[in-house]
């Protein structure tokens, strides 16, 4: 057993549905996810005591959404983050709850994330405005480089030259979160798609196509996490937490772009850290949550992450690796590719439903862990989900990464 | 063919640790930063100190502009307004030829090419330019091909 001993838990899970736009305020949302993750866990507003948030200036806040639902809490904070906040939130958490600061944490995003602040900004409509560049981007913006598809789209590129993969790679990754996001009722896009779909779809900034591209969507989404001890009490079996870094950065001189190797992202300085705490190893892992917010972003953690060697992502993930039933299942719940887009706190979510055994498919029977296994007729719980892997991207020089385990099969 | 940039709907703000830098530019110098204690430099200039020995005591490098291609991206879906019409362009990061340290340490850039895709390729030499804006304390530097290289690779897809 690992440096955290099974000491804390994941318990309870909750999200709104990924609307587009969802007609809500973020509070709303907020209210809503957290008030499902309490039922799913079985617990009261009462029991919890502490609630964080990440948001870029576009969410309502903690304190806010614990006015609403009459929460008197012990800690709240809300943070500036984007992707891998939720694992770090999650660290956070397990060093509150062992220095006594709060017993049982709510974690959430909410977002307006299609018809409020879109990420990568957007084509204006009507009159063309002025836009504005300060601060970092007085160097990016005035050559029109400015979303993450146009920044991650630089080291992908790279990362073509060096390695001779081409995106036949990233349509793999398309193709098998499309595939587990027709499994899941709650998914944006559930129609299957091929490896030629990929190929065809409309470029949106070399070497990226518009199926690279995650799906921007208004929902929130919300995980609770507490000791063991109290886990035991609640409504289902726990799923763990075994390890994991949290916001862990590269050595960089002064600019992403200066590094050595651009496409050398930082998992690779957290995941020795990650799988020394939970004590287990890449052939433990029955399936990984990599966030995809654009298929390379999957395809690069995988490699940093020590799944594959440097260069070899492209050719570990040929073959429908990473869908159901294959070797390494990733991102069962369709992900931000086809799912919708939360920031990450969905890939959690997925990971503890399948750990649970429970992943809400169409078996009528998954509320008690029963499923078929028959894919044809929508199931999505793997059959075997003891240990896996969530990697979280925050950008090619910040990552994040939570190594969980469940009780059930 | 010429990739045009409707400037009119895009404003710079330089602040206090920027505006030397873009001064520059109105005089056609491509400056980086540099560090008075250990001689590391950088980009972009808008960092206060230095990432190799953390010292504040910092100026400026002028590069002649020239570098190699390290890599680049085709935007053919535009989001800042002034690019509206300049699609599809190319955005490129240039390894700087007159910032390598002696450690191996290098100061790369980035910038909009003047060329279209059809002529960019990594490994390929380019020097900056620099451009009228219309706003006359603006002048935005841009890069273009300057030269052939015996092995440079080329997105083809």
């Amino acid at each position: 057993m690992g440096a955290l001993s099974d000491k804390y838990c994941i318990v309870g899970v909750g999200e709104t549905p990924h609307m587009r736009p969802s007609n809500r305020t973020t509070l709303s949302m907020a209210c809503e996810a957290i008030t499902n993750a309490m039922a799913d866990a079985g617990l009261q507003a009462s029991d919890i005591d502490g609630m964080t948030s990440y948001q870029a200036a576009d969410s309502t806040t903690s304190a806010h959404v614990a006015t609403a639902l009459g929460m008197r809490l012990n800690y709240c904070l809300d943070i500036f983050g984007g992707g891998s906040s939720t694992e770090a939130l999650v660290a956070h958490a397990i060093g509150l709850i062992e220095a006594g600061y709060a017993k049982t944490i709510v974690i959430f995003r909410s977002m307006n994330g299609r018809s409020g602040r879109r990420m990568g900004g957007q084509i204006p409509g009507g009159p063309i405005p002025v836009a504005t560049a300060s601060d970092d981007n007085q160097f990016n913006m005035g050559w029109g480089w400015t979303t993450p598809a146009q920044r991650f789209g630089m080291s992908a590129m790279r990362y073509l030259h060096d390695t001779g993969c081409t995106t036949k790679a990233f349509a793999e990754i398309a193709v098998a979160h499309r595939y587990h996001a027709s499994l899941n009722p709650k998914a944006r896009f559930r129609q299957s798609i091929t490896i030629e779909d990929h190929q065809r779809s409309r470029w949106v900034v070399k070497p990226f196509r518009l199926l690279d591209c995650c799906q921007e969507t208004d929902v929130s989404a919300a995980i609770i996490v507490t000791s063991r001890e109290r886990a035991y009490d609640l409504k289902h079996p726990p799923v763990f937490i075994m390890g994991g870094y949290a916001r862990t950065m590269t050595p960089n001189p002064q600019w992403n772009y200066s590094r050595p190797v651009i496409h050398y992202v930082a998992g690779n300085y957290g995941w020795k850290r990650a799988f020394g705490m939970a004590g287990i190893t890449h052939d433990d892992v029955d399936f990984v949550s990599c966030y995809d917010a654009f298929t390379f972003t999957t395809l690069i953690q995988l490699e940093a992450n020590g799944f594959c060697g440097q260069g070899e992502a492209g050719e570990f993930v040929k073959g429908g690796r990473l869908q159901i039933d294959h070797e390494l299942p990733s991102n069962l719940s369709g992900g931000h590719l086809s799912e919708g887009y939360t920031h990450g706190v969905q890939m959690v979510i997925e990971n503890v439903r399948q750990l649970r055994h429970r992943a809400d498919d169409a078996c009528p029977g998954w509320r008690e862990g029963k499923h078929t296994y028959d894919r044809s007729k929508g199931c999505r719980q793997l059959r075997k989900a003891r240990f896996c892997c969530g990697m979280a991207w925050g950008w090619e020089a910040q990552a994040s990464c939570l190594i969980l385990r469940g009780m059930a099969a | 063919m010429a990739v045009t940039i409707d400037y009119s709907k895009l404003r710079i703000l330089p602040d206090s640790d920027t505006h030397e830098w873009w001064a520059a530019t109105r005089r056609h110098k491509y400056l980086v930063r540099k560090c008075n204690r250990c001689g590391h430099k950088w980009f972009p200039p808008n960092l206060p100190a230095c990432s190799n020995c953390t010292s504040m005591d910092i100026d400026w490098f002028e590069t002649a502009g020239k570098g190699v291609i390290h890599s680049y991206v085709v935007v053919t879906q535009p989001i800042v307004g002034a690019f509206i019409g300049a699609v599809p362009y190319v955005v490129a990061v240039i390894e700087l030829d007159d910032c390598k340290e002696e450690d191996g340490t290098v100061t790369r850039v980035a910038g909009v090419m003047m060329e279209d895709e059809s002529e960019v390729a990594i490994g390929l030499p380019a020097s900056v330019v620099f451009e009228e804006t219309g706003d006359p304390k603006i002048v935005m530097p841009r890069w273009r091909i300057s030269g052939t290289a015996p092995n440079t690779w080329k997105f083809s897809e």
